[in-house]
């Protein structure tokens, strides 16, 4: 049974996703800069298999180390409901005291995440995990905030999805830090890998986007995913690379937190009122908006 | 605040269309349901229960096992000091285990024919009378 400390992180989270005022302002407090953690994302299309690699990763890493989870799915459009169904590939780390695992709906956040994702992580530091695994939802070409965010970001990629063409374009292939080719003992895989070294590997800054084949659901390929994921985060404790990403991280966080401060705020004014003003241009918003902002900047620039 | 509920098979029934269609009508009312999928024990539920910060655990089961399952969630619950999370049941329950069921602190129980929009409606007026 988990012990008292996760049924207090887990409510802890559950404030914070739901925006309490004043969780957000303890969280605050707690660094995101914390270098005895590794945070790795984990995205890539609906089915290509995250959530059983997340089961594997977190399995292996568990037999020595603290880990926590945040598996994310996407919210329904019409409700804001959500099915959090990634836990379902995890059953067999129940009974484990050292793994904790949170499912969260990106309650309509387009980025892949959800909007308090990087609030939650700080209160995820500060209990000690060695490391924390973040699962996107099923992404898309433009699902690419998980790179913000993580320390190292694993994009799965599955045969049979497209070309070569598809490999070239734009988007989630440009955020790996390391490919994972799952479900590699289907047929294509040699076409992926292929498409995959050609078009999406990338050279830059001392670090070669590895390419990782793994059959997920029979957990081979894994330990040597698990040492290129060792490899990148020695590459990343280099020239001071790791605070970098914490700082990009924090930078996702200055913008969702705004995004939701001024929400809050603006549903206090009547919105009826301001409305009508704005339609008949009797009320120059931007203007305001940029005054009150450049005060924010200049007040935070004697911090 | 979004309301959360865990959606739990407990024992060695393999039958969930029924568990995913009150989860899809949870969802459909604005709701986040977690999904644990087939086999689990009453401490696989109850642990993910604790995890996931759920206000409610709804209990499927087809196989005739739930005089026994179902009051050992709401005994283990009780054990890890979360008994303010709400248990509902469904399934093949005959009529007459009802009453012990509710006793046994499983607050509603649900059985074939019953609709949606009624369980939709238990879950939320559960939630305005707890804030209350």
């Amino acid at each position: 049974m988990p012990s008292s400390w996760q049924r207090q992180l887990a409510k802890s989270i559950t404030r914070i996703e739901n925006m309490e005022i004043d969780a957000l302002a303890e969280m605050a407090q707690l660094p995101l800069d914390n270098s005895s953690i590794h945070v790795i994302g984990v995205t890539g299309p609906p089915g290509g298999g995250k959530s059983t690699l997340c089961s594997q990763l977190i399995q292996r890493l568990a037999k020595e180390h603290k880990v926590a989870a945040l598996l994310v799915d996407p919210s329904s459009p019409y409700s804001g409901g959500a099915i959090l169904g990634d836990r379902i590939r995890m059953q067999a780390l129940g009974a484990n005291p050292n793994v904790y695992i949170r499912s969260l709906s990106n309650r309509g956040h387009t980025g892949g995440v959800s909007s308090s994702v990087v609030s939650i992580l700080r209160t995820i530091m500060s209990y000690g995990f060695d490391y924390c695994i973040i699962e996107t939802i099923g992404a898309g070409q433009s699902e690419v905030k998980i790179a913000s965010i993580a320390d190292t970001t694993l994009v799965v990629a599955v045969p049979n999805l497209g070309d070569d063409i598809q490999a070239f374009k734009s988007g989630i292939l440009e955020i790996a830090d390391i490919f994972v080719l799952n479900k590699a003992d289907l047929p294509g895989v040699d076409l992926l890998y292929a498409a995959l070294r050609e078009s999406a590997q990338k050279q830059q800054d001392g670090w070669t986007t590895p390419l990782c084949q793994t059959v997920a659901i029979e957990g081979s390929g894994i330990d040597e995913l698990l040492a290129s994921v060792h490899m990148h985060r020695q590459w990343l404790n280099e020239e001071g690379r790791l605070v970098e990403k914490r700082k990009q991280a924090a930078k996702f966080e200055i913008i969702e937190l705004s995004s939701f401060m001024l929400q809050h705020h603006l549903d206090q004014v009547p919105a009826d009122i301001l409305a009508t003003h704005l339609t008949r241009g009797e009320f120059n918003l931007l203007q305001r908006l940029d005054e009150v902002y450049r005060e924010l900047i200049i007040s935070l620039g004697e911090v | 605040m979004p309301i959360r509920v865990l959606m739990a098979k407990p024992g060695l029934d393999g039958h969930d269309r029924g568990a995913k269609v009150v989860a899809r009508a949870l969802r459909d009312a604005g709701m986040e349901v977690v999904y644990t999928g087939l086999r689990q024990s009453p401490e696989q539920i109850v642990h993910a229960a604790i995890q996931e910060d759920v206000n409610f655990i709804g209990l499927s089961c087809l196989s005739g096992a739930h005089n026994s399952l179902f009051p050992k969630v709401v005994q283990l619950l009780k054990s890890e000091g979360a008994e303010d999370i709400v248990v509902f049941g469904g399934g093949v329950i005959p009529a007459g285990d009802i009453p012990g069921l509710v006793d046994a602190g499983i607050e509603a129980v649900f059985t074939p024919g019953t609709s949606l929009e009624e369980i939709v409606a238990f879950v939320k007026e559960r939630v305005n009378r707890q804030n209350a």
